[in-house]
């Protein structure tokens, strides 16, 4: 194992900025993780010579036998958060940055991009609170089967502002249907739309990632009103 | 779980770093205790490392490996058992750092992960090689002209009250520092040799610690005291007690005094060689063993002895006999008591088989029961004699609120000893690669002259030790040593592969420890560290750091550490880290193979039954 006069001694170069702050996030976290075991250890636990499966963190372990990890069961995972169908805030962000990438290269089209940045005018700024709620609460009347958390919201906020909306339990399942056929229609519209201004390939592949998920809810629809 | 595994350096900084979460809050003189209790009620209360981490439940074998590693050191040196996890938690971060550095960024995983596995322990030996071989040279250049050596007579005035009193500022509560110190300062006193070296008082001390010492419980430190003499911690076996007449003569009984008939396993051949006759029956036997006993009292009558001290517990027939002549009786003397009283009075224990003559008889000057606590004990104060005039024997009364503060005082008492011991132990070479027995069971000073040599009683357990400062040299405390070192350590510009040098490293880990102690106020640690590098810059008067009494300063308010002390640290932590780094592989056995550790004595004064946790 050579540790000097290799030629890839000389490839180094020191992290960037942003390798930086992961690698400042992974020392906090791990100050934390230690933190937290030292806590634990005072209060009787049992530092096990084993390591958990998932993380690889030292495992501890209860007066009652039972096994703890720290880092899974108390601090929210390192790479989950980033993870956009398991976090709304992941999903807000990606939004935010499809938003961003989508109005720069627009700024100069004709009228193609009139209808585009209506619609993203039309969308208002989605709020935290309001998605995180749309998404666990189930305020909306829409079902969102595999749609993503991000297109869910969306079009709950405009459709209650255009029409009066429809009694959620009404036991008639027609009006609501059509309701979603036409939301989803819009949106894989919208998408299309999008898709064909689009620059980047990370929006490309969230774009057609969305039009299948439309598809798929269009599909499930059509099969409920059967 | 896999039979073997590898041991990655991010495992072993986690393991370090939870154990040094573990005592960080307990660190330095503003740190906090931990109070641990079990569930019989029994409760510790502590502020040292070695006690806390002991008491962990640890079945990693690393985090063992780690904690042994602290206690072997605090035994040897008495002090500095959180320093240790902090220094070694902070040279492991470092040595992490570097080597994810290294050659990794670029490369396949397979290569990275190979490269970092062999960095770490290259970083470990050369740092073993850098404290083994310039360590001591650099800090009596660097470190110790800023210091001063504390003489003996020095001692009991301020400088060793300073010394003591710092030390119990990082164990005991800040309300009872001087008033433990000035104890401890007054106990050393009156066992200082006149015409020996402090070192050989100190060691004899801390020997004897489990003899020279008494817990009471119930009562406020305050009433701590000193008491003339030696407690015997039994009570008398006959109701009557010694003459007050002058002086009392004592015997000391190692074995039974009247030959016990028959023990289990025992086989006894009566009239072996003419057959069974009908004299020779059991009742004869016993009928002998009775006149031996009665000539052996009646010898100790015309001898004029009145005390009797007994190792085992005597017959009935014998305790009846004493009591009969006035004679009283004290069973079941332990060990160590038994060996300091014989140290101290110079007599001749009496064992199996042998005569009672004139040596084996002594002379005390009193001897009478006292009352500590709950208990009723013996106490006995020694005559002057040519042999002992040189000490005025004194004992240890600790009081303290509840048992669990009362141990943390002996604990924190028998560690100063310790402390002092170390930092005055004198100038020499001594190989030895056996450690010092434990405390309780060193019989290396039965001898009846006080001079013990050095060798018999080495206790670094590190093989090959130098004692390379002057004895009694300190150093102003609150991170002097980590600024002084940390600058003095070498700082090449870059090492030949772009890897950082471990000069540099250590010099990192060590400011780690003042970063620590003034956690609560960062800007203390820049006002002491720019304070302590003018300094330096500043040759011209290179005592300015002593503590003279005309120096007023915030100095003076931090206390003193000993150099040696902070030298073996270093010394230990790098071994450790060295060995730890060096781990391959981790192998899970079925069955354990770790036997009960003595570690655990410390939290069982009372219940020694049930140590077994794991």
């Amino acid at each position: 194992m050579a540790l000097n006069g290799d030629d890839e001694d000389y490839e180094w170069e020191p992290p960037t900025e942003a390798e930086m702050k992961v690698i400042q996030a992974r020392r906090e976290r791990q100050d934390k993780i230690s933190r937290l075991m030292g806590d634990y250890l005072l209060k009787g636990y049992k530092m096990l010579g084993d390591c958990c499966d998932a993380c690889g963190t030292i495992l501890l372990q209860d007066r009652q036998q039972k096994n703890y990890c720290v880092s899974c069961q108390e601090m929210d995972s390192d790479i989950d958060k980033d993870n956009p169908a398991l976090n709304a805030q992941a999903a807000l962000s990606q939004v935010r940055e499809r938003q961003l990438a989508a109005q720069t290269p627009e700024v100069n089209d004709g009228p193609s991009s009139s209808s585009s940045t209506q619609a993203s005018g039309s969308v208002p700024q989605p709020r935290p609170e309001h998605c995180e709620g749309a998404a666990a609460g189930g305020r909306t009347p829409l079902p969102p089967p595999a749609v993503p958390p991000p297109s869910a919201p969306v079009p709950a906020t405009p459709l209650p502002s255009a029409r009066p909306p429809a009694p959620p339990q009404s036991s008639v399942f027609s009006p609501v249907l059509q309701d979603a056929e036409e939301a989803v229609l819009t949106k894989l519209r919208w998408a299309t739309a999008q898709l064909q201004s689009s620059a980047s390939l990370e929006a490309s592949i969230q774009l057609c990632s969305l039009i299948s998920s439309c598809a798929n809810s269009l599909r499930s629809l059509k099969e409920l009103s059967q | 779980m896999p039979p073997s595994e590898r041991l990655p350096l991010e495992q072993v900084l986690e393991i370090v770093s939870a154990l040094e979460a573990v005592v960080l809050r307990s660190f330095g003189p503003e740190g906090g205790q931990v109070l641990f209790t079990r569930d019989t009620g029994q409760a510790m209360l502590s502020r040292s490392g070695t006690c806390i981490l002991s008491a962990l439940h640890l079945e990693h074998p690393l985090a063992r490996v780690v904690v042994e590693s602290v206690w072997k050191h605090s035994r040897g040196t008495g002090d500095g058992s959180k320093t240790f996890i902090l220094l070694l938690a902070s040279l492991l971060r470092g040595i992490s750092k570097a080597t994810s550095r290294g050659p990794s960024a670029s490369h396949a995983y397979g290569f990275t992960e190979a490269a970092k596995a062999a960095a770490a322990p290259y970083f470990a030996n050369k740092l073993l090689e850098l404290v083994s071989s310039d360590l001591d040279d650099l800090i009596a250049v660097n470190v110790v002209p800023y210091g001063f050596c504390v003489s003996l007579e020095d001692f009991t005035t301020h400088s060793g009250r300073l010394l003591l009193a710092s030390f119990f500022h990082t164990r005991v509560s800040h309300v009872h520092c001087s008033y433990l110190s000035e104890l401890t300062c007054e106990m050393l006193n009156r066992w200082k040799y006149k015409s020996d070296l402090p070192y050989i008082s100190f060691q004899f001390l801390s020997d004897n610690f489990p003899a020279l010492h008494t817990p009471v419980s119930g009562f406020p430190v305050s009433s701590s005291r000193l008491i003339e003499g030696q407690v015997i911690h039994r009570d008398f076996a006959t109701p009557c007690l010694p003459s007050k007449q002058q002086p009392v003569k004592v015997v000391v009984f190692t074995d039974y005094m009247q030959p016990i008939l028959l023990s289990t396993g025992d086989v006894l051949k009566l009239g072996y060689g003419g057959g069974v006759t009908p004299e020779s029956s059991i009742v004869h036997f016993s009928a002998w063993t009775e006149r031996s006993l009665e000539s052996v009292i009646a010898e100790l009558q015309s001898l004029g002895v009145s005390l009797l001290l007994s190792a085992v517990k005597q017959s009935d027939a014998a305790v009846a006999l004493a009591t009969q002549a006035h004679m009283s009786l004290v069973e079941c003397v332990s060990e160590e008591e038994l060996s300091l009283f014989v140290q101290l009075s110079g007599v001749t224990p009496v064992s199996r088989g042998c005569t009672i003559q004139l040596e084996h008889v002594a002379a005390l000057s009193f001897c009478r029961p006292i009352l500590l606590g709950g208990h009723r004990y013996v106490q006995v104060a020694f005559c002057e004699s040519p042999k002992s005039s040189k000490v005025n024997p004194c004992s240890l009364v600790i009081c303290g609120p509840g048992e669990g503060q009362t141990d943390q005082y002996i604990c924190a008492i028998r560690d100063a000893v310790c402390m002092l011991m170390t930092t005055w132990e004198p100038k020499h070479t001594s190989e030895t690669t056996a450690s010092r027995g434990t405390l309780q069971s060193d019989k290396g000073t039965a001898s009846l002259d006080m001079t013990p040599t050095f060798q018999s009683t080495a206790n670094k357990p590190y093989g090959l030790k130098k004692c390379v400062f002057e004895p009694g040299c300190v150093i102003p405390a609150g991170g002097t040593f980590e600024f002084l070192l940390s600058r003095a350590l070498p700082n090449p510009s870059s090492d030949t592969n772009g890897l950082p040098s471990v000069s540099q490293l250590l010099a990192n880990a060590l400011l780690s420890v003042p970063r620590q102690i003034y956690s609560h106020s960062p800007k203390l640690f820049l006002q002491a560290q720019t304070r302590i590098m003018s300094l330096v810059q500043n040759p011209s008067n290179p005592f300015s750091l002593g503590l003279k009494e005309s120096t007023p300063g915030p100095m003076v308010d931090l206390g003193l550490e000993s150099v040696t002390c902070k030298y073996q640290l270093i010394l230990a932590v790098v071994q450790c880290a060295t060995s730890v780094l060096r781990v391959d592989t981790v192998l899970h056995t079925r069955t354990a193979l770790h036997t009960q550790s003595k570690k655990h004595t410390i939290f069982s004064r009372a219940s020694t039954e049930d140590e077994a946790e794991d």
